[in-house]
């Protein structure tokens, strides 16, 4: 079965990805319960979790938002389990409320946040760095650096936070999660019995949380001087020339060194927050100059520098605050060679070369429903002389329509602002407000927004376009699948509401579509139209390959409009020397393309 | 010591070939990293994978070092070039992959550029998706690319290490079609610069 080599015994080697070797961690440190919104790139652990939750008896759930996830946890500690929430970076934003108050409550069970931070935006809005969150809500930072660690990591995590009663935040990034390497696994320890006690820490009113702010600072303190210091930190090479570094930005300087043929002393830190200031500030004391090497904002080096002003230690310091090393985008080798080149003054050149060569943007699959409403919605808004719209969208594989053709799109920060954005839109805009939002990101984030527009009178039309499943992060389940869960119907929430303009469309049915979107942009009031198909990828792997039809074009037919390639434009279609073709092998057989709305000549058929 | 980009398009199974290739490593006792990117696309985004066999901590391969590129996909072959080093070898599935940017103005794909680009190494041309369409399934494309890449003698890995890897990867109903696969990948075409158009 997939994912057995994860229980295998102490002692073997498994060639791992650093998110499967997170759910080995979990699996040897006796955690109970775990819980998350999925989101990439700290996804996966939630597709191991989900299929191996009952052979290892940790009870996972994919819970509505990462705030729900992370206090299904926090409760679960509290009972004296341990627990565990995952997310990926922007998604400890959304749990920070709670976050920052787990710091006071303290936990009973071990409790640790894993956020998967994504330096260069490789699927995301920004490049946020949560150790800063991990500071600022004074739980305890750790940072790994491979797979490996991130397993070991994750068990001596657990050791920490259940011993000081503190939660711990472990901070990995893309370039740990979504990489493999062996790990060797480790042992297995025994799970914590229920154990739940009425607490006043628990409560945080002002009297209790007056008095949660001298816990943690205790607990902080007594970290500082922990044994796990020790464990966490380590320190190499002989030279005046000291280097910071932690997380993946570590990988990368023993290579670079050599590449120049240069020395430094590492000092490699693990547990970054709150720091072994005794042992770092004597390192410093030792070196001539100091470099801090860092995934993504000056971490460590905000944290040292402050410490050697206190205690007056003056020495060359390099890193993101003198502008010797960038404060964007993720390290590698060379971009550590070129900044250490530039620090010790040798030469170095990047050896890139650029060739003019057509990007390939990321697009909506063959036979994507989302497609085939992006195509309905301009062809109604061109029908009803709609040129101008204002178009909120939100996050998700739908995200996606910005790009051409569609090109609709035009406003998206985060998980659900979408609904909010064009309520704001409408109080004085004088264009149509359409916009956006998946039927995962909906339930996580979109409902209160959308209570706001029903509520304060705000006249736009909101489409829901439900694939019954969290598409973007690889199909993971929401509200509505069952079973065993219960479903939670997405049109009974929107009446629920009040709202009456409710239309539901099966996209795939173009000409119904474009009424059904004609008849809501002719609407004075608020419109939701909810766009339901299964997501193609979940059909295809539902699907034996032979079920699958596969289209092509009639060139007799053909007539060179080029509409199927100019506005419908699926991935599938190709031209060559002015025709039109249909690659055979990525065709999803959907169909859509052989409408008359798509195709007036009816060229487009079945491929016998 | 060894360093393979792997380079093509969202759904060729390129994740699955870099897992067999570090799995081998494993098999034999060595120390082996892989890394992904794969966009925001489930399926047609471009992807690269790295794969680094020997002593390393860095699984992203700086410029102009990989030994051996396996492009699944020739545009997105040359795309990732500068990771090759000179004397770099370049297996090529001889598969064009239209990018929609130019679909939708009535674009061919870019050939010539893409031709050219490929020229300046050694390529070794390989009909891999050819197999797998006679083999009756386009799905093991990727395992005959394993097994042109084991020919090539450059991934210093035994066959009964790929072999066991790629049955540890997949389910034992799929071991038949794609032993077949990874047994006609290896049948290579001399070991030359060829031009690739």
């Amino acid at each position: 079965m997939a994912y057995d080599l994860l229980l295998g015994s102490e002692g073997k080697m498994e060639f791992l990805l650093g998110n499967e070797a997170v759910v080995r961690g979990l699996y040897e440190a006796g955690v109970s319960v775990a819980a998350a919104y999925p989101g990439t790139p700290s996804s996966e652990i939630g597709d191991v979790l989900y299929k191996l939750s009952d052979r290892i008896g940790i009870k996972f759930e994919f819970s509505t938002n990462e705030k729900v996830a992370l206090e299904v946890a926090s409760a679960a500690s509290a009972g004296g389990l341990r627990s565990f929430v995952f997310m990926k970076h922007v998604g400890l934003n959304v749990a920070m409320d709670s976050f920052v108050s787990l710091s006071g409550a303290g936990v009973k069970g071990g409790m640790v946040v894993f956020s998967a931070d994504d330096p260069s935006m490789h699927s995301s809005q920004n490049e946020q760095d949560n150790r800063f969150l991990g500071k600022f809500a004074r739980t305890i930072v750790i940072e790994p650096s491979s797979p490996q660690e991130l397993k070991d990591y994750i068990v001596h995590a657990f050791d920490i936070s259940e011993e000081i009663g503190h939660p711990v935040l472990i901070r990995s990034v893309t370039r740990i999660s979504h990489v493999r390497a062996p790990v060797r696994l480790g042992e297995r320890r025994e799970k914590n019995e229920w154990k739940y006690k009425k607490s006043a820490s628990l409560v945080l009113l002002p009297e209790n949380a007056y008095k949660a702010q001298m816990s943690i600072a205790n607990r902080l303190e007594k970290v500082r001087s922990s044994k796990y210091n020790g464990i966490l930190n380590s320190v190499y090479g002989d030279s005046s020339t000291l280097i910071i570094t932690s997380g993946a930005a570590y990988n990368y300087i023993d290579e670079a060194l050599q590449m120049l043929n240069l020395k430094a002393r590492i000092l490699k830190i693990g547990l970054s927050f709150p720091l072994d200031q005794e042992m770092i500030l004597k390192e410093v004391e030792k070196a001539e100059r100091v470099i801090f090497i860092e995934e993504g904002g000056p971490f460590l080096e905000e944290q040292v520098l402050s410490l050697c002003a206190i205690r007056s230690i003056n020495k060359k310091f390099y890193g993101k605050i003198n502008g010797s090393i960038s404060t964007s985008y993720e390290m590698d080798v060379d971009r550590v060679a070129g900044f250490l080149s530039e620090i010790y003054g040798i030469p170095f050149q990047t050896k890139t070369q650029n060739l003019n060569l057509p990007e390939r943007a990321p697009v909506l699959c063959p036979g994507c429903p989302h497609r085939a409403t992006y195509y309905v919605a301009k062809l109604a808004m061109k029908q009803r002389g709609i040129q101008n719209a204002i178009v909120p969208t939100d996050i998700g594989c739908y995200s996606l329509g910005y790009y051409e053709p569609y090109q609709l799109g035009d406003y998206c920060f985060s998980m659900g602002s979408s609904v909010g954005s064009s309520s704001g839109f409408t109080i004085e805009a004088k264009e149509r407000v359409v916009s956006f939002i998946g039927d995962s990101t909906f339930f996580h984030a979109g409902i209160p927004g959308l209570i706001n527009a029903y509520h304060n009178n705000h006249n736009f039309v909101l489409v829901i376009m439900d694939n019954y499943v969290t598409a973007m992060t690889g199909g993971q389940p929401t509200p509505e699948t069952t079973p065993p869960f219960k479903r939670v119907d997405i049109e009974s929430v929107v009446r629920g509401i009040g709202i009456k303009n409710v239309y539901s469309m099966d996209p795939y049915d173009l000409k119904n579509s474009l009424d059904t979107f004609k008849k809501a942009l002719d609407s004075n009031e608020l419109a939701v139209i909810i766009s339901k198909r299964e997501c193609a990828l979940e059909v295809d792997r539902k699907r034996a390959p032979s079920e699958a039809k596969v289209f092509q074009i009639n060139q007799d037919k053909c007539n060179l409009c080029y509409n199927c390639v100019k506005n419908f434009t699926c991935a599938a279609f190709y031209v060559d020397e002015g025709r039109v073709y249909i690659d055979p092998e990525l065709c999803d057989g959907c169909s859509v393309c052989s409408e008359p709305l798509v195709c007036p000549f009816n060229a487009i058929e079945v491929k016998p | 010591m060894v360093s393979l980009v792997l380079a093509g398009v969202g759904g060729q199974g390129i994740i699955t070939v870099a897992n067999i290739v570090g799995k081998a490593a494993l098999i034999e006792g060595k120390n082996a990293l892989m890394t992904e990117l794969h966009g925001m696309a489930q399926r047609g985004g471009k992807i690269v994978v790295e794969v680094r066999i020997g002593d390393y901590k860095s699984a992203i391969i700086p410029a102009r070092s990989a030994d051996i590129m396996l492009a699944f996909e020739e545009l997105e072959g040359a795309r990732n070039l500068s990771k090759l080093k000179e004397s770099g070898v370049i297996l090529l599935n001889r598969r064009m992959i239209h990018p929609v940017s130019l679909t939708m103005k009535i674009q061919d794909y870019p050939e010539g550029i893409v031709a050219e680009a490929l020229s300046k190494y050694k390529t070794i041309n390989v009909e891999a998706d050819q197999i797998a369409m006679n083999l009756g399934n386009k799905r093991v494309a990727n395992t005959a690319m394993i097994g042109a890449t084991f020919s090539t003698g450059l991934l210093n890995l035994g066959e009964e290490s790929l072999i066991t890897a790629i049955k540890e990867s997949l389910p034992e109903k799929h071991w038949d079609i794609n032993m077949k696969a990874f047994e006609q990948g290896k049948i290579l075409p001399a070991f030359e610069t060829a031009k690739v158009a």
